[in-house]
């Protein structure tokens, strides 16, 4: 006989066997613990027991005789002996399947769950195996839709509430419940709403059933058909964990995979439904060539002599700084340290950037862990107690980050802080609310500093040094400033601070919305001043918002950055790399990414675009891009930037190349090939610039991508280890201290508002999750949810200026106009007007023109 | 949708419940609502939704639970007529078919010019007056009884008074007899009676006995006053476990050590009148609402002041809406003499009452239930443990008591526990009030000493067999859910211990006497009915098990039944019992089991004459499932083999016609299938 159970132990019998487990195991997951198996439906790991389907019976000895307890709601007791194999077990586990299945409709030949369906499986093991119901079935609704994504059927429901707790526990809208009762009780949305979280998906994947099912997928794939291939998501810099199923040559569809350290076991309904583009017949499939005017396809061979000859002959007429490179956070290391390395080492330019590259004052070492926010069932608490988002929407850029924030403030007690124009979703839980005046950010910083010094409570040791002189830069920054200028409620502001400050373990994080531009550097510096003040500096980090966002930077696509985040001046690392890659690299540094376009046709003649849209952003760049004498474009359609480009050169999908992407806490995880489509001449990123060196006379040493992978490895100190197979299923972090820089104090400046009475609205604009790109607007079954051409105003503003939900009308900047449909909203600030990137045929860029805040004139149209 | 003055109803009633917890307000601003638009329009719940701050689906799945909140308009008259066994075994049948002939309606139905609806409806305690009908004002959302409606005649002047309009000027109930003039008059109360004197019905049938000043003119409220002055919260509570009280409500559990549970030092602590009296048989509950609300009042300052609580909701059945008026008025009366509200008796204590109308749902009497019912979720049941004293409404410790256990209080309290326990037995101490209804001649409420026997309640009290060429065949000791007993055991008593050695329960003490002249298969498939219509459908074998056994028992009794019928559902009622979530399915099939084991005969006869065959039913052909398929299956496409590796870029051309056509071709979305 063992000892009695420790403090934090529990010893019980099952089956006679003796189990230990933790106290508090419930006595579904003890039985597991020694392989013994008992049936479950509604009981699920990441959700709280509910305790309904009553199919985990099992006898519990009690003095007054043996007792049927459900396994799934009881908590290990000392000493308790249980038994899931006796007379009495089986008979319930009979009955149970019969009364689950009586009404069930057996259509298994044409459900989508067939095959992988947990209700198959228990009838197989512990079902009764005949049916005594003679009476006829109930009738429910069948292919009934929740929203344009999830297909309901009723009648194979057998009530569980799994999806109804998902949306209940962690995504905080409960938009399916129970409706009627009894017998007639049925799982529904209310009419005339939608099902519309976003990551309503994840409840197929929890469903036991063949109830819910997902209709981009539906119909086209048998679960013993496909192929699985684990990979990640490549629509946020989260990096959800997925996995896709493929068959002939298609992704069929996509699903959730556990990683314990990102995304649980959830994945947002973008990753999960748009997916339509990657098998999408408007895929290039072959080099297009411009001649006469026209593009043209062209064999591979010539497309690429001509790519060569021309950037040869250019970098040669007016040198290597004529020529700019624009990579893609949307795609690989791999293929992004080619490129880099391809303009850096072989054409000899730093023009090598991409989005929200060069041009937003980033951190290069992203958030500390996911772990540290996130809140698992059977999991430690999180570690960090507060999080302070500031230009951040993580429901519509990075919904699983919401996921994580939500729960660990329900469940945890988190603090959030929230500052940002718009009233974003999140603000919906309590905590200090800043919705600050675009283009003051500087001087809320300073306010939310000059908060805490103020507030007198100690200093941490390091900033005690500072505190006068940093007093003295935020002196300006009081609550009239915060009142008048920001226009927000000083007492918020002092919260906020008093928050930061008590704080054990905070997060501030940033995203590109307040860090792109010429304020960017003072905004980061106020950040640094704040964090180094409450003593948050680990836990100040930058977040872009692509899906290797932190990857482009950690390899090296950026004007002033060598992969791993070297300086140019660095010549030890400068050494290495030429050794390294056998060629002599330039030391000035290169464009960013804005610059390369706004010179575009004037001092940069050619642009190699890889992935990256250009065009479609601003009007000005898309004029620009059209006097370049080379316009090189490399992409899976035909975009905007490539219809001006002189050559297009196809490239296929993540999901139909290996590759490896780093997500905002520096975890670097694998996408490895799901599909491969024979029927193409589209070629993985890698290759394509691997033969277009070949053609510009040097020999990579690259046999596929994990060649890449490894050179990567070596390439870049903080990537040291990572090659392909150590990278694993879970992918690996980076150490953060490899590259995290001395943050100092230092003053930051609040630039001049404009004022213009001729503009009275400033613009903010920002990312949705369901915008106008070719990722959703591929997907039809996700154009309900799409954001449309929409302009957001106050309803207040709207009163005055006379427009009506649904108006068309048109916004005006200095730079330029966009006709748009006016949406009232209380969630945005009067006086400014909300317009999201890339909406279908509005861009937003053209208002912009680099200049923060922008002001614009809203009218009716034709008024 | 809302007008502002609904807006402003439904914030002072979100304002009676605890910071953060406006959510419980739900039931009552559906009645709102309800009253408003004659049902609940879906825009009218979105922007009840949001003025609580939660989903529209929530508001959805809550109306659909309850069966008093309609999705579509009802009559102006709204006519329910309780069908459940009690009234069924004295003539509710008729009574409905009267209806439906003078309405020209089938019930579920509506007559052309919307001024009648006509529906069944399960038991609405009234069981000692039956047949009777509720009826629903539909534009002041008012409920009033109408009851002895036993013939033809009857039904007329019930629907005469209702054309007459005269039918609501007041809410007591109302009978043929007692309004021979037909100007709408109330009856007075239902037939009472019992021990002399007694305590807990002692003031029923006094001229204006629901007010307070009658109530303290007959020393109400001297008891409360005392105890809040010279006695500490232990010593009620000890009071109360000495005088050995066990819960009313059905499961018998003592009422004191109940309070013994509550954790030290947490608070907000709350006390829950359970007043969802909804058992068939039982109609107690609703005569000391209606009659004396000031001796439940006392109990409630008694009791709250015990277990230290400065809130306590009575969650009386939406049904009940005239012991509702009683209750508000008293406490209205209660609060202007300071006997509720702040300091109240002139003592440092607090207590506020809050009257919570449920909305017609049974599982909502089950605690857990109740207090997720009252926190303004589905009445579903929740896991216990915690048990409620530990975890209860809203999170914290609470006390959920029925109203005559909490009567109860008033009088040991008064008494004192030597004189409490010289009534009844041992572990029965006390005196009880006795519901008998069914087949006898006086059925009615009667207040006695535990321990005395079904024979005396029977025939002493009840007169006897309601026919004299009918004899006494069974009997339900303690409501339609406890186990039926057979008409030789009539001499036993009845108390806990008693009816228990009998091979049932007392439960909440309605004792329903069903006679020769009813088949037992038809009380059986009425009771199954009933908890079909009633069970939550949270967990499965009560959920799916009381549909299947309702439809064979359907069956059967439309001439379809086969022997091995009876096995099955045995076999099926085996499987409810002691498997479900919640006491409910216990109850929903202790009846039928008692019955298939006592009075299998008359199952065996009856499928034997109506259907001597044997012919059973054929296993009806499974409906043919078609998708619906909006798009061509990705299936058949052909699966050509991907050509190795490429080792390079190829530039081999691949003929058109080797090229796979797309399968998925951008369509028009389809309309969304929505209701």
């Amino acid at each position: 006989m063992a000892d009695q159970a420790t403090a934090d132990r529990v010893t019980l019998t099952i089956n006679g066997r003796e189990v230990s487990v933790p106290a508090g195991t419930l006595l579904v997951d003890a039985a597991a613990t020694v392989n013994i198996e008992i049936p479950i439906f509604c009981s699920h790991p990441k959700l709280d027991p509910v305790g309904c389907c009553r199919m985990c019976m099992v006898e519990v000895e009690t003095p007054r005789g043996p007792r049927l307890m459900t396994a799934c709601t009881t908590p290990v007791q000392p000493n308790m002996v249980v038994h899931t194999d006796t007379e009495q077990v089986r008979s319930v586990q009979e009955a149970n399947l019969a009364f689950i299945l009586a009404n069930h409709p057996l259509d298994c030949p044409i459900c989508d769950k067939g095959g992988e369906c947990p209700l198959q499986d228990q009838t197989l093991r512990f079902g009764p195996g005949i049916s005594l119901l003679v009476e006829p079935k109930r009738h429910k609704q069948k292919h009934y839709l929740l929203s344009d994504t999830i297909v309901l059927d009723q009648e194979r429901c057998i009530l569980c509430w799994r999806c109804i707790r998902y949306l209940e526990e962690w995504e905080d809208k409960p938009q399916i419940q129970l409706f009627e009762r009894g017998a007639d009780t049925v799982i529904d949305v209310q009419d005339g709403q939608v099902l519309d979280a976003k990551t309503s998906g994840n409840i197929i994947d929890i469903c036991p059933v063949g109830a819910l099912t997902n209709r981009v997928a539906r119909f086209s794939y048998r679960p013993w058909q496909v192929e699985h291939t684990p990979s990640i998501c490549d629509h946020c810099s989260l990096g959800c964990n997925l996995r896709m199923d493929s068959r002939t040559h298609r992704l069929r569809r996509i699903v959730g995979r556990e990683n314990m350290q990102v995304n649980d076991q959830w994945i947002c309904d973008k990753g999960r439904f748009a997916h339509a583009w990657v098998n999408h017949p408007e895929r290039l499939r072959e080099p297009l060539l411009r001649k006469n005017g026209e593009l043209v396809p062209v064999p591979w061979r010539e497309a690429l002599e001509f790519v060569a000859e021309a950037l040869q002959r250019i970098a040669q007429e007016a040198g290597p700084q004529a020529v700019g490179a624009i990579g893609s956070p949307k795609l690989s290391n791999e293929s992004n340290y080619a490129l880099q390395r391809l303009f850096r080492g072989v054409i000899g330019t730093n023009n090598v950037d991409h989005r929200d590259g060069g041009d937003v004052a980033a951190l290069p070492t992203g958030l500390p862990a996911l772990a540290h926010v996130m809140k698992p069932q059977y999991g430690p608490d999180p570690k960090v107690d507060t999080v302070f988002l500031f230009g951040l929407d993580p429901s519509e850029e990075l919904p699983l980050l919401d996921v994580h924030l939500k729960r660990a403030v329900r469940r945890a007690g988190m603090k959030l802080i929230i500052a940002h124009p718009r009233r974003i979703e999140l603000t919906r839980y309590q905590g200090p609310y800043l919705g600050y005046e675009p283009g003051t950010e500087v001087a809320l910083l300073n306010g939310l500093a000059r908060a805490v010094l103020e507030a007198g409570a100690p200093l941490p040791r390091q900033a005690q040094a500072h505190a006068d002189r940093l007093r003295e830069w935020v002196a300006d920054a009081d609550e009239a400033m915060m009142a008048d200028l920001c226009r927000v409620d000083p007492a918020a502001v002092q919260e906020a601070a008093r928050l930061l400050a008590e704080s054990e373990n905070a997060l501030i994080l940033y995203g590109p919305m307040v860090a792109r531009g010429k304020q960017g550097p003072d905004v980061r510096q106020a950040l640094i001043n704040l964090a180094l003040l409450t003593g948050h500096e680990e836990g100040l980090a930058y977040l872009g918002l692509e899906a290797n966002s932190q990857g482009c930077r950690d390899v090296g696509l950026l004007p002033d950055r060598l992969p791993g985040h070297v300086p140019l001046e660095d010549a030890q690392a400068v050494q290495r790399l030429e050794r390294l890659w056998q060629c002599k690299l330039p030391t000035e540094p290169g464009l960013t990414y804005s610059q390369m376009l706004d010179q575009a046709g004037g001092g940069v003649r050619a642009l190699y675009v890889m992935g990256a849209d250009p065009a479609s952003e601003r009007p000005s760049w898309a004029e620009n891009l059209e006097q370049l004498e080379l316009l090189v474009v490399q992409d899976l359609f035909l975009t905007e930037t490539a219809r001006r480009a002189h050559v297009v050169l196809p490239a296929v999908s993540w999901a139909e190349q290996e590759g490896t992407f780093t997500n905002l806490e520096r975890r670097v995880q694998r996408a490895p090939r799901a599909v491969r489509d024979p029927h193409t001449k589209a070629a993985p990123d890698w290759m394509i610039l691997d033969h277009l060196a070949m053609h510009l006379d040097v020999d990579w040493p690259f046999a596929d991508e994990r060649g890449i992978t490894a050179e990567i490895s070596r390439a870049a100190p903080i990537y040291q280890g990572l090659d392909w197979d150590a990278l694993g299923d879970q992918g690996r972090q980076w150490d953060a201290s490899l590259a995290r820089p001395k943050l100092a104090f230092g003053p930051a400046r609040q630039r001049a508002v404009p004022a213009d009475p001729e503009r009275p609205f400033v613009l903010v604009t920002g990312t949705v999750l369901y915008d106008g790109g070719a990722l959703v607007s591929l997907t039809e079954e996700l154009q309900q949810f799409a954001f449309g051409s929409k302009a957001v105003l106050h309803p207040q503003d709207a009163q005055r200026l006379g427009i009506d939900e649904g108006e068309a009308i048109t916004v005006a900047s200095p730079e330029g106009s966009l006709a748009l449909t006016a949406t009232l909203q209380e969630q945005v600030k009067p006086g400014t007007i909300w317009i999201p990137e890339s909406l279908p045929g509005a861009p937003v860029g053209a208002l912009l023109n680099g200049v923060y805040p922008v002001r614009v004139n809203v009218a009716k149209s034709g008024a | 949708m809302l007008t502002q003055s609904m807006r402003e109803e439904i914030q002072a009633l979100m304002a009676r419940y605890p910071e953060g917890r406006q959510r419980s307000a739900i039931l009552p601003a559906l009645y709102v609502i309800q009253r408003e638009f004659g049902y609940c329009p879906v825009e009218a719940q979105k922007e009840l939704a949001e003025m609580l701050g939660i989903e529209p689906a929530e508001v959805g799945g809550v109306v659909t639970f309850y069966n008093m909140l309609h999705e579509e308009p009802k009559g102006e008259y709204h006519i329910e007529v309780c069908t459940n066994v009690p009234c069924m075994l004295r003539g509710a049948g008729k009574c409905m078919h009267h209806l439906e002939e003078r309405l020209g309606i089938r019930h579920g139905e509506k007559t052309p010019d919307g001024a009648f609806a006509l529906d069944h409806m399960e038991c609405l305690g009234s069981c000692g007056s039956a047949p009777m009908a509720m009826v629903t004002e539909q534009s002041t959302g008012r409920i009033r009884y109408f009851e002895e409606l036993d013939s033809p005649e009857d039904v007329d002047k019930f629907l005469a008074l209702l054309k007459s309009g005269k039918a609501f000027q007041t809410l007591e109930r109302w009978t043929p007899d007692g309004d021979p003039e037909l100007e709408g008059v109330s009856a007075g109360p239902y037939r009472y009676g019992g021990m002399e004197p007694r305590y807990l019905m002692a003031r029923v049938g006094k001229p204006g006995g629901h007010r307070l000043e009658s109530y303290e003119a007959d020393g109400g409220y001297q008891t409360a006053r005392r105890v809040l002055h010279e006695m500490t919260p232990q010593e009620v509570i000890d009071q109360v476990k000495a005088s050995g009280i066990r819960g009313r409500g059905g499961a018998g559990f003592p009422t004191g050590v109940k309070w013994g549970f509550i954790p030290k030092d947490v608070f907000p602590r709350y006390l829950v009148v359970n007043a969802d009296e909804s058992e068939p048989g039982t109609f107690k509950d609703r005569i000391i609402m209606e009659y004396d609300p000031h001796q439940l009042i006392e109990g409630i300052i008694l009791s709250a002041f015990a277990i230290q609580a400065e809130r306590a909701f009575i969650y009386i059945r939406g049904e009940y809406y005239f012991g509702y008026t009683r209750l508000t008025e008293a406490i209205q009366e209660a609060e202007a003499k300071g006997y509720l509200g702040q300091n109240i008796f002139g003592t440092d204590k607090n207590l506020q009452i809050v009257v919570h109308r449920g909305a017609g749902a049974y599982e909502c009497g089950e605690e857990t239930a109740q207090l997720t019912s009252l926190e303004g979720y589905r009445g579903h049941p929740r896991l216990k443990p915690p048990f409620p004293a530990v975890e209860g409404l809203y999170g914290k410790p609470t006390i959920v008591n029925n109203v005559e256990s909490i009567a109860n209080v008033t009088h040991v309290m008064r008494h004192g526990v030597e004189w409490y326990r010289q009534f009844g037995t041992e572990q029965s101490p006390g005196m009880r009030i006795f519901c008998l209804s069914g087949n006898v001649k006086r059925p009615g409420i009667y207040e006695l000493p535990h321990g005395v026997t079904l024979r005396e309640l029977i025939y002493d009290y009840g007169g006897g067999p309601e026919q004299d060429d009918a004899p006494i065949k069974a009997i339900v000791p303690g409501g339609l859910s406890m186990k039926i007993l057979t008409a030789d055991q009539i001499d036993t008593p009845l108390d806990y211990e008693s009816i228990q050695a009998a091979g049932s329960l007392l439960g909440s003490a309605g004792v329903i006497v069903i006679d020769e002249a009813h088949s037992m298969v038809q009380v059986a498939r009425r009771t199954l009915n009933f908890y079909r219509e009633e069970s939550c459908g949270k967990c499965t074998p009560c959920r799916e098990g009381t549909a299947w056994l309702e439809e064979i028992l359907e069956r059967i009794e439309a001439g379809q039944g086969r022997l091995k019928d009876l096995e099955l559902m045995e076999y099926l009622a085996a499987n409810i019992t002691g498997k479900s979530f919640c006491p409910f399915g216990d109850a929903a099939v202790w009846g039928l089991q008692s019955n298939l084991a006592k009075f299998r005969q008359e199952f065996t006869e009856w499928i034997q004459r109506t259907n001597p065959e044997q012919a059973g039913p054929e296993i009806p052909i499974r409906p043919i499932y078609r998708p619906d398929v909006e798009r061509p299956s990705g299936l058949r496409e052909s699966a050509l083999e991907p050509r190795g590796e490429p080792i390079e870029l190829h530039d081999h051309e691949i003929p058109a016609n080797e090229v796979p056509a797309p399968n998925n071709p951008v369509q028009d979305i389809p309309a969304s299938k929505k209701r």
